[in-house]
């Protein structure tokens, strides 16, 4: 993020008090950094460590800048700023850190009082105010953009604009994401939108419900409808709340943490009346699960924000925790599995990816180094850190093994980031969704289709 | 990451920012210098007045000759995991950060060798060439992070140098910038003990004052055929250390001999590693045996039955390789998981004889009692290398300066039983005082002289490993 001074403007001061230099509302919770003892366990878990070697860019570099803000001895400004926004929120430090220091937490946490500090002014703010406000929160209008998206896949517009090298005149990192769009198809909200209840094949065992998402359900539509497909066929029946919202996840990592807050308001309420909430996608879920910290401060929400969290489950868990049918068709291929971030460091969930996948026949896992490390696509980190995210998906790629065809993975930021990768390194893998490998042995099985 | 160019006037920033190349190879501004305000022992911060990332040995002897013609004082920094502040700029310097000079140069199987630069991390020496059967074998609690130049000048130790030595143990030959700028090689390519001098094990642990290593050749050794671990459950402190006696004169050398005491146990088990230690034991063994296969499964049953005569209260043989790593990982991130338990910790590092580790964690006790602060003890029991952790709360008035007078305590405790005050976090800012309990001022003297050979202007990491000269100094330079 960098700033000039004419885009400064200062912003509301916080009427409930004020903590050092951090004067706005929902300030950030200083028992998170006193867990910290600066050991320096953390530094070789962070990918911007990694390239910059530089401390200010590291997990406890950054604590206890955040910590000295608090402290008075630092001010809000662009020099803080920089380091704070170019942290990529994958909490690998969380896992390494021996005392569970919740540094993306707090990096969160100061995001919103930078943001309330020192809005954004100039195009930035409206291509932020666009995207997190006007499209995300409202699945009407990101449907509607991805129907833009398919207008210009499929009227031949693509074609055209790849052909006569238009493609060029974007900057190269959106040129480079322009490349690997999936194709769109129907999101699943809109085809479901008068069915009350999808009923699962045979026996009903239990009831859940499905967190759409806002890019995924317009992006990888494809892998809602393999989710729902291998959640009916383990007997679970599955509904699609119509009032659920974006989880908020991209506007907490950005610093809106008042949007991420009414957001999860519209969240907790479209699912209070299911048992169990099933995400395929592992920043929403991980979003979703915290909550309660957006609601630190409100007593009555906190403990709504309590119970929903409890309620959330990924698909991996849950399917591996409740049981699943293993599939007997074979798949016969050669498969590596990457981390996504908020589902390894996030919600602790390594072991079950890896059990499904393995747990398919035919299918031969490949051990990746480095298997939990940051591909770079941090939401919109590759979109607002284009440089950085490039290094750390070059030290990414350099892990992936080279003779495997298919990289599976359960995030689909890490999937874009990751078919980038395959793209821009001259690989060939193909990348899926966990979820998407058990639905095709499924639909093998079934004799319907083969797509590997 | 940001604007581009330098944006000060200081001739001095501009000048080293040459050296280095870019804007991206020098931090200057208070807030990018505030996160190298200190290292792993944070009780004393200073700011520095520049970071430079140099590149290869070239850069740095430039930077180091700039620095010495110019009067900056200057040090180096590695991960900055450091325990006693020798990376800490204390009069402003200079940081010459190594971490960018991080390659495996290469590696010699044949003759169990490896050149590595600086800021090569120690894991990863060991991660490298495992798949090949070898391992680096100091291996610091920090090693997951901390830099093999960072260990050369700290003569780093960890759980298995009972049977395997400390760093100077390890290392073949070092490149060597000199405080005026000069590179200089030592160690004949790993040839061991070469005529002259031992230079190589006067350089390593001389925490950063005699000079900045820019190359290591260090040992490499083949991995041991066989590897069992056990952990022992002890009521009462005294049979756990009477257990560590009876088995190192029972004539066994473990790999590693390592004891927690109750408030470490209370802090690991808070915090990311827990294995699920009881809370009532006043201490635990971990006890690891490494070698040839066979003798093996004799010394396993030699250690638990010691334990089970000094009335241990369970002892049990780690399972597999998953169940050892955990008992490993929830040692190692020891001190940092004092997080979990308190705000802040200062950690002390003396040596003991081990007859005497009862006696010793007694009056650790009693200091404990007398400063009001709670100690947690890990230390590596076998070599009688204590740990002792002072926690504290940097917030509350004067409770930093009542840590640091218990933690002083404590050492001369360890010097008053014949020990030494420091076993491999080395002097830097913490200890240099109680050099003192070990050390009279001729003594001293006499080490600051040979310090002066190397650094003659003292402006490479001045501050460290010697106190403050007593009135003796005007003797010294008259």
């Amino acid at each position: 993020m960098s700033l000039r001074e004419s885009d400064i403007k200062q912003g509301p001061v916080c009427t409930t008090g004020s903590l050092g230099n951090y004067l706005w509302n929902d300030l950030p919770d200083p028992n998170k950094w006193a867990d910290c003892v600066h050991c320096g366990m953390c530094l070789e878990s962070c990918p911007t460590y990694e390239q910059t070697g530089q401390e200010q860019h590291s997990p406890r570099g950054r604590v206890h800048l955040m910590k000295s803000v608090a402290e008075g001895k630092l001010e809000i400004n662009e020099d803080f700023i920089d380091p704070i926004f170019a942290c990529l929120d994958c909490r690998a430090c969380t896992t390494a850190c021996p005392a569970d220091v919740d540094v993306g937490g707090l990096i969160e946490e100061v995001r919103g009082q930078i943001r309330q500090a020192i809005p954004l002014t100039g195009w930035k703010a409206f291509v932020s105010k666009f995207f997190l406000q006007g499209v995300f929160p409202h699945p009407t209008r990101l449907h509607a953009l991805g129907n833009l998206l398919k207008l210009y896949q499929k009227s031949g517009l693509q074609k055209l604009a790849r052909k006569t090298k238009l493609i060029h005149i974007m900057p190269q990192h959106l040129a480079d994401m322009e490349a690997i769009l999936p194709e769109i198809s129907e999101p699943v909200r809109k085809k479901y939108k008068h069915a009350n209840v999808i009923k699962a094949k045979g026996e009903t065992k239990h009831t859940v419900a499905l967190l759409t998402g806002c890019v995924m359900d317009v992006m990888f539509s494809d892998i809602n409808e393999a989710t729902i497909r291998v959640l009916t066929r383990n007997g679970n029946d599955v509904v699609i709340p119509q009032n659920q919202t974006c989880c908020g996840a991209l506007h907490v990592h950005a610093g809106d943490r008042e949007t991420g807050r009414e957001l999860a308001k519209q969240n907790i309420e479209a699912f209070q009346h299911v048992d169990r909430v099933i995400v395929n996608a592992a920043g929403c879920g991980c979003m979703l699960k915290e909550y309660p910290e957006l609601f630190r401060n409100d007593p009555v929400w906190h403990e709504k924000a309590e119970e929903f969290s409890r309620k959330v489950e990924d698909i991996s868990k849950y399917l591996y925790d409740t049981g699943y049918e293993i599939p007997k068709a074979q798949l016969n291929t050669r498969i590596t599995y990457h981390d996504a971030c908020h589902l390894a460091h996030g919600q602790g969930i390594r072991q079950e990816p890896r059990a499904i996948l393995s747990s398919i026949p035919g299918v031969e896992m490949v051990y990746m180094p480095n298997a939990d490390r940051c591909c770079g696509s941090a939401g919109i980190y590759n979109i607002t850190h284009p440089e950085m995210a490039g290094a750390v998906l070059k030290s990414k790629m350099e892990n992936v093994p080279e003779d495997v065809e298919l990289i599976s993975m359960g995030n689909p930021g890490c999937m874009l980031q990751m078919a980038m990768g395959v793209l821009k390194h001259g690989r060939n893998q193909k990348v899926v969704h966990t979820v998407q490998l058990l639905d095709w042995a499924y639909q093998k099985e079934e004799g319907k289709e083969d797509r590997t | 990451m940001r604007g581009k160019g330098i944006h000060t006037n200081d001739p001095h920033i501009q000048a080293l920012a040459r050296i280095v190349g870019d804007e991206k190879s020098i931090l200057y501004k208070k807030e990018d210098l505030l996160a190298y305000d200190c290292d792993g022992f944070t009780v004393h911060r200073h700011l520095p007045k520049a970071v430079v990332f140099p590149k290869n040995t070239e850069e740095v002897a430039a930077i180091v000759k700039y620095c010495h013609e110019h009067n900056l004082p200057f040090l180096a920094r590695g991960a900055g995991t450091g325990l006693s502040g020798g990376a800490i700029p204390l009069n402003g310097e200079v940081i010459i950060s190594l971490v960018r000079m991080k390659r495996l140069v290469s590696v010699d199987l044949e003759n169990r060798r490896a050149v590595v630069e600086p800021g090569f991390v120690n894991l990863k020496l060991t991660n490298s060439i495992s798949d090949r059967g070898y391992y680096y074998a100091p291996d610091p609690s920090s090693q997951y992070c901390c830099t093999i130049g960072g260990n050369v000048a700290e003569n780093a130790g960890g759980a298995h140098c009972l049977k395997y030595g400390v760093t100077t143990n390890h290392i073949l030959g070092l490149e060597v910038v000199l405080p005026n700028g000069e590179i200089v090689e030592i160690g004949e390519n790993g040839i061991p003990d070469p005529p002259g001098y031992d230079l190589l094990g006067l350089l390593t642990g001389s925490e950063g004052t005699l000079g900045i290593v820019t190359k290591i050749t260090v040992r490499i050794l083949k991995n041991p055929e066989a590897k069992q671990t056990v952990l022992a459950y002890f009521d009462r402190v005294a049979d756990a250390s009477q257990a560590v006696s009876d088995i190192i004169s029972a004539g066994m050398v473990p790999a590693a001999l390592e004891m927690m005491d109750q408030t470490a146990i209370e802090a690991v088990e808070a915090a990311a590693f827990p294995v699920g230690h009881p809370k009532d034991i006043e201490a635990l063994l971990l006890i690891e045996v490494d070698g040839i296969s066979s003798g093996i499964a004799e010394q396993i049953e030699a250690i638990l039955h010691i334990c089970r005569q000094r009335n241990v209260r369970e002892v049990k043989v780690a399972q597999n390789e998953q169940e050892r790593a955990r008992w490993w990982a929830n040692r190692k991130t020891g001190f940092g998981a004092m997080g979990a338990i308190s705000p802040d910790y200062l950690v002390q590092d003396g040596v003991i004889p081990r007859s005497k580790l009862p006696e010793v964690l007694q009056q650790i006790q009693q200091i404990s009692q007398k400063y009001g602060l709670r100690i947690a003890n890990i230390f590596h029991a076998g070599d009688g290398n204590l740990h002792p952790l002072v926690l504290f709360d940097a917030e509350k008035p004067g409770e930093t300066e009542k840590a640091l007078a218990a933690g002083s305590e404590c050492l001369q405790a360890c010097a008053a039983v014949g020990g030494s005050i420091t076993g491999e976090h080395g002097v830097g800012i913490e200890k240099k005082e109680e050099m003192r309990f070990i050390f009279n001022d001729e003594e001293i003297i006499a080490q600051t002289n040979i310090r002066d050979v190397f650094n003659p202007k003292n402006l490479l990491n001045a501050g460290k490993l010697f106190p403050t000269p007593g009135r003796c100094v005007e003797v010294k330079k008259g």
